[in-house]
């Protein structure tokens, strides 16, 4: 049996179904499409049962994505019951698309939810006459207090014994009710086959909805573009203005004319805790304070937060998995074979976990920000900024998590309604330097730039950002990312304090879906990494192919300043994380770090130190987040003198810097380029590769030229 | 007269949504249709959008769009 949960956006579907799913929760995407697709499958009363949460929607035309799947979904696929959410204080809206569901004639019952805070408010309902006035079962419910759940699956279950035909007793008014009885003859006449009820389409041919005319020429093979064309007019000439408003303002009417029967609502509603909030939170002063004190929360806590569990888990696998493994696997295979599997295999399997923790405190802070209502305002705050991309203010939350790792960044566009607007931010963010870039800054500044590491570092930051905008204003004028032409109209929604077990659940489906997800492209991709560092077996870092390929292609490097093999070749290690690059220009320059390893081994000492560094991880994790102001995500590591010294022999402070204007805008990792495929496909992941390839070797180009010209001018 | 016209506070009814069908349809179902009465709340700190009030929920819309749409002040005591 398949249920679908319809509803506006911020009714408390998704808690709805989080609390009836629980962990069989699974999150995709749509096909075709970057829109999320939550989905449970369970067994209740013996029977299998298929929950399907469609796209919170306003509406069911056919000008968004989202309301296109809703409507399909309800409409192609055999849906058994579609259960509607309203939330019960602001019913006024919700009914809007009730309306629009019921002309679907599909079986439906309809979730009244937040229903305690709706007494609470003072609001009255006569629930038998919004019963029978619809025709549909209304059950109350509190998702975040899972009242009236288990009622309301008892109801849809109930629902699926009288499937065929239910006969919704709401009629439109009465002059716009014949025209549509009219057309509804008329289909008849026409002996019009199709699996769509014929009033809907009545209802469709009126409002002129060219989408759906096109998708029944498609089925029956008829053009009914000009059917109820008489009907139009008639429309129009009698209320003055074109078919499609007409019926929406029919709708609210009915709407109105309903409410006024069954709601009483309170006398006068005290000034809430919403307009309390909002009088600070996008107060014309205050706003913008405010909205960057919450960025830099997220920001802490997101990286600061999940840094000491990342730590463990690098130190456990890489450290002391990796160190048992090798041992126990040094007397079974041969050496090139365990550096396969450990150096490979583990260490792209370090490289997805490692990145968990992030994930899931990243997720935990965006649904915080999206079901507590700060999301909408942080939109609102800042749209005038992001107006000029033709984005709205949401397109600000991953560029700013783009400075800290681009790989939440990628999937912080999530919070962005619109396909084209995710995509154009999807491709800006590898501009925003990451913290993984920090230590490559750090090398070459110590190096060259001693005295002005602070300001050369931010010149690296600004650069990003200014391509990053410039970028963005291209793309936008193409077809690939061109901007849809909706209006920004956007629901600021109450106040709410979320759940935690509903942020729990939402964090955590979504990090499974990017352990399995982008866990098999990083994993594939360590691999063959590895094997162009290790291969050909018994090779050095001389002899290996990325050495080889490395000669190879420097020359195409010289207009850029770095014309040295080792300087190259320290490029595509920088792939699996770009502070990889410091260790491997330490090998292909032959600097011996002192090694700090401890090469004893007792395994039950390492074993419970494991242990109790977990511990120390939560910890400092909690520290982090609530004890240290500083930003720790943003400090430069200290260089040793001979590194220094050996760097400074190949390179000059302006080759230098252009190399660092690479490293800044070359691909970032394989990571976010997995992020990139797993949210919206292989094509945008090659775009940016190409686009990353290109714009980092022009721009190190430049700066080199330019530079040399200034220097030889001075 | 114009939406433009109307400052923090003003309550008004939409008389008539003019622009694109596009815009109109998306405008209407959001709640504003002909004869609704809202409220402006607010002007965001960089002095666009405009939230208003309208059938008791939030609603943000940009300076742009909002001149496609005619209202009547409402005066209220």
């Amino acid at each position: 049996m398949n249920i679908a949960f319809a509803g506006n956006p911020n009714v408390g579907k998704t808690a709805i179904i989080n609390n009836i799913a629980g962990s069989n929760l699974k999150v995709g995407n749509w096909p075709g499409v970057t829109v999320e697709k939550k989905e449970a499958t369970l067994i209740l009363n013996g029977k299998q049962i298929t929950l399907t949460d469609l796209p919170g929607v306003y509406s069911l035309s056919s000008y968004t994505i989202e309301e296109r799947i809703t409507r399909d979904f309800i409409l192609d696929s055999e849906v058994d019951c579609i259960i509607n959410v309203l939330d019960s204080t602001n019913l006024e809206r919700n009914l809007y698309l009730t309306l629009l569901l019921m002309e679907l004639e599909k079986p439906m019952i309809i979730a009244l939810n937040m229903y305690d805070e709706f007494k609470k408010l003072g609001y009255k309902i006569d629930l038998e006459g919004f019963k029978n006035i619809l025709g549909i079962n209304i059950v109350p419910t509190s998702a975040i207090k899972k009242e009236g759940l288990d009622e309301l699956i008892k109801q849809a279950l109930n629902l699926k014994g009288r499937h065929s035909k239910l006969k919704y007793r709401l009629r439109y008014e009465g002059f716009i009710e014949d025209e549509i009885k009219n057309v509804v003859e008329k289909l008849k006449k026409e002996n019009l086959q199709s699996k769509y009820p014929l009033r809907w389409i009545a209802i469709k041919l009126i409002e002129k909805d060219e989408y759906i005319i096109e998708k029944l020429r498609f089925e029956t093979k008829k053009d009914l573009s000009t059917l109820a064309k008489d009907n139009i007019m008639r429309i129009e000439e009698r209320f003055d203005e074109d078919s499609e408003s007409v019926l929406t303002e029919i709708r609210y009417g009915i709407i109105n004319g309903i409410l006024k029967k069954v709601l009483k609502k309170p006398q006068k509603i005290a000034s809430t805790i919403t307009e309390k909030l909002d009088s600070i939170f996008i107060n014309r002063v205050l706003g913008i304070p405010v909205f960057m004190f919450f960025m830099y929360f997220v920001f802490k806590f997101t990286f600061d937060g999940s840094a000491p569990f990342i730590d463990w888990i690098d130190g456990f696998i890489n450290g002391y998995l990796a160190k048992y493994l090798s041992i126990a696997l040094s007397n079974i295979v041969p050496g090139w074979l365990n550096s396969l599997l450990i150096d490979g295999v583990l260490g792209g399997v370090g490289v997805v976990l490692s990145f968990v923790p992030l994930m899931v405190f990243l997720y935990f802070f965006l649904a915080l920000l999206e079901e507590s209502g700060y999301m909408a305002r942080a939109a609102f705050v800042m749209d005038k900024v992001m107006n000029s991309l033709g984005l709205n203010g949401k397109a600000f939350i991953p560029m700013i998590l783009g400075f800290g790792c681009n790989v939440p960044a990628i999937y912080a566009t999530r919070a962005l309604e619109n396909e084209s607007d995710r995509k154009l931010v999807a491709v800006m963010v590898p501009f925003m330097s990451c913290g993984a870039r920090l230590p490559i800054y750090a090398l070459f500044t110590a190096t060259f730039f001693l005295h002005h590491q602070a300001l050369i570092v931010l010149s690296l930051y600004v650069i990003g950002i200014v391509i990053a905008f410039i970028v963005g204003l291209v793309l936008r004028k193409t077809s690939m990312f061109k901007a849809e032409k909706t209006p920004l109209l956007l629901e600021l929604p109450p106040y709410r304090i979320p759940s935690l077990r509903i942020l729990w659940i939402s964090s955590w489906t979504r990090t499974k879906s990017f352990i399995s997800k982008a866990g098999t492209v990083i994993a594939l991709t360590m691999i063959l990494i590895w094997g162009a560092i290790h291969l050909p077996i018994n090779s050095t870092y001389e002899t290996s192919f990325l050495a080889r390929s490395a000669k190879v292609v420097t020359p195409l490097f010289k207009p850029a300043g770095f014309n040295n093999w080792q300087i190259v070749a320290a490029i595509i290690p920088g792939l699996i994380a770009k502070e990889t690059v410091v260790g491997a220009l330490a090998q292909t320059l032959n600097i011996e770090e002192e090694s700090n390893q401890n090469n004893s081994s007792n395994f039950i000492q390492d074993t419970t130190k494991q242990l109790s560094e977990l511990i120390d991880a939560f910890f400092n994790s909690f520290k982090a987040m609530f004890f240290n102001i500083s930003q720790e995500t943003f400090k430069l590591e200290s260089i040793s003198n001979k590194f220094k010294k050996r760097i400074s022999q190949v390179m000059t402070p302006l080759s230098a810097y252009s190399f660092m204007v690479f490293m800044l805008l070359f691909i970032p990792c394989i990571v976010t380029l997995a992020a990139i495929k797993q949210e919206f496909g292989w094509k945008l992941m090659f775009f940016e590769i190409w686009l990353l390839i290109f714009i980092s070797y022009i721009a190190s180009v430049i700066v080199y030229q330019m530079g040399s010209l200034l220097y030889n001018f001075i | 007269m114009l939406f433009s016209q109307l400052k923090t506070g003003d309550k008004a009814k939409v008389i008539k949504l003019t622009g694109g069908k596009e815009f109109r349809k998306r405008v209407s179902e959001m709640g504003l249709v002909k004869g609704a009465v809202f409220r402006i709340k607010t002007i965001a700190p960089l002095g666009d959008p405009i939230e208003i009030e309208i059938k008791g929920y939030k609603l943000s819309i940009r300076k742009s769009e909002a001149t496609n749409i005619l209202v009547e002040k409402i005066n209220y005591k």
